[in-house]
């Protein structure tokens, strides 16, 4: 099985984690991942600040257009923001004879053509619909037993249309952490926001968002946050010493991404496959009661 | 009693030339969108009554709304939305029509949204330790220094786990290009120059 991989900006950096991961279990699993040669960055939430609804699509429709001319594979894109602005394009695009004709006429002056089809895909439909629960569990050699996870998937992983999941009570990572052995915990922050790409510049209006989040993990007794975005990722683990202080708790919650806990599982390095070692919340003290 | 007729100029305004501004016309009032918004306590109006200000003609209202740049993309409103507005983008698309028309709904969302897509016009991706950098020093140069020493223990920490190349500063080194560069600069001028409210 041969797959596209569009990482994107974040993967490259905040989130090296979650691309180190991702090729792991890709390889684990038996998956061909293969970069979209001169991928661009997808404008992720705040595109619009500087750039039109067009242009934006149009940044999306360059890399689908890339994709089309190197081989047509389906895209795994793991980032959220990435997948939800590219499937928005690719969709728009079949559903719209307008936009598309007005997008092939820009995509011309950079010499390129897109006649739709390509799909884009999340990491967790990859790994819940191509390769399924039980190749996954078939895969696992040091089961993550007696770990409790809360299952964070964030907004823009399933929304807004929902391909795999459902966008208001999603499954997959609670079914994939399962099948790991691992403890999922009720979680009703699942599918909530956390700031996504204003947490940063707005933080403390968006820190009850991911102060609400950190602290049902807490309750419900997580000993982790897993997660599936890299937005999601950062603005819950590195800013929580910040959050601690305009809320006034005291959260040391890890918080890590399903392909590092897959990876783990997979029997593989604590450091090079799982990319554990990069969490800023070391989540290495609460993974060891899984592997006693 | 005699009633004053809406000014319907701001409506046809905002359907002309703001991005997805036709879907206000969806909307049938219902406010799921309002009462679904994470940051609804921090909405003065929020998506609902936006729209109907829209269609009532008040400009002034709806132009200088923080609210306009306050939505996070969390598309809990679009899911929820019975009529499918693209709400979402129709936010996105009033808060970039309110910047250039020099109104500022969010200084520090605004400040950071224009450096974040240069980086994309410039290089075509998005450099995530040159970005903040280049953010953080948009307080001039006295306060950006401090801005960019509270930083520091973030910097460091991304640095020591490996998720932050090191830079001395904004552009020391300069960001990487795509090799396609040239191609994509000019396919967005001419989105740009295809967007509503650009044509002819």
């Amino acid at each position: 099985m041969t797959y596209f991989l569009y990482p994107g900006c974040s993967l490259e950096a905040g989130g090296s984690h979650y691309l180190v991961s991702v090729e792991a279990v890709a390889k684990a699993l038996g998956l061909q991942l293969k970069e979209i040669n001169d991928w661009n960055c997808c404008g992720a939430s705040i595109h619009y600040v500087g750039g039109t609804e067009l242009q934006t699509k149009t940044l999306n429709a360059r890399n689908l257009a890339l994709a089309q001319k190197q081989g047509g594979y389906d895209i795994i894109a793991p980032c959220s923001s990435c997948y939800i602005q590219m499937i928005k394009a690719a969709h728009e695009f079949e559903d719209e004879p307008e936009l598309a004709a007005q997008l092939n006429q820009i995509l011309a002056e950079g010499g390129l053509n897109y006649t739709g089809g390509v799909k884009v895909r999340h990491v967790l439909d990859v790994l819940y619909n191509d390769l399924g629960l039980e190749r996954i569990a078939a895969g696992v050699k040091k089961p993550l037993t007696g770990l409790k996870v809360a299952a964070y998937y964030g907004c823009q992983t399933t929304r807004p249309y929902g391909e795999y999941d459902s966008v208001e009570y999603p499954h997959t990572m609670d079914d994939i952490l399962e099948a790991l052995g691992a403890e999922v915990v009720p979680f009703e922050h699942k599918a909530k926001c956390c700031g996504s790409g204003i947490f940063f510049t707005e933080m403390e209006t968006c820190a009850p968002l991911a102060g609400g989040i950190l602290g049902e993990a807490a309750e419900q007794g997580a000993d982790l946050i897993v997660t599936a975005c890299p937005m999601c990722q950062m603005n819950l683990e590195i800013y929580q010493p910040r959050l601690n202080k305009m809320l006034g708790t005291e959260y040391d919650m890890p918080v890590v991404f399903v392909t590092q806990l897959m990876a783990l599982a997979f029997g593989g390095d604590f450091k090079k496959d799982a990319a554990l070692d990069r969490n800023i919340v070391s989540a290495a003290e609460v993974l060891k009661k899984a592997a006693a | 009693m005699a009633t004053k007729a809406y000014d319907k100029s701001f409506r046809e305004e905002v359907y002309q030339n703001v991005d997805s501004g036709e879907d206000v016309k969806l909307c049938m009032q219902c406010g799921v969108c309002g009462i679904t918004c994470p940051l609804r306590g921090e909405m003065t109006h929020g998506p609902r009554q936006l729209w109907a200000l829209i269609r009532a003609g008040k400009r002034d209202e709806v132009m200088n709304s923080p609210d306009i740049m306050l939505c996070t993309s969390c598309y809990s409103c679009k899911v929820r939305c019975p009529r499918g507005v693209k709400v979402i983008d129709v936010m996105h698309g009033l808060a970039h029509y309110a910047l250039e028309q020099g109104i500022v709904p969010r200084k520090e969302t605004a400040k950071f949204g224009k450096v974040f897509w240069n980086s994309i016009y410039k290089t075509g991706r998005v450099d995530e330790t040159e970005v903040p950098m280049r953010y953080t020093m948009m307080a001039g140069p006295v306060h950006g220094i401090f801005a960019m020493l509270e930083m520091m223990d973030i910097g460091r920490a991304l640095l020591s786990h490996k998720r932050m190349k090191f830079k001395l500063g904004p552009g020391l080194p300069p960001s990487k290009k795509i090799k396609g560069i040239r191609g994509l600069k000019k396919m967005l001028d001419k989105a740009a120059a295809m967007s509503p409210g650009k044509e002819g």
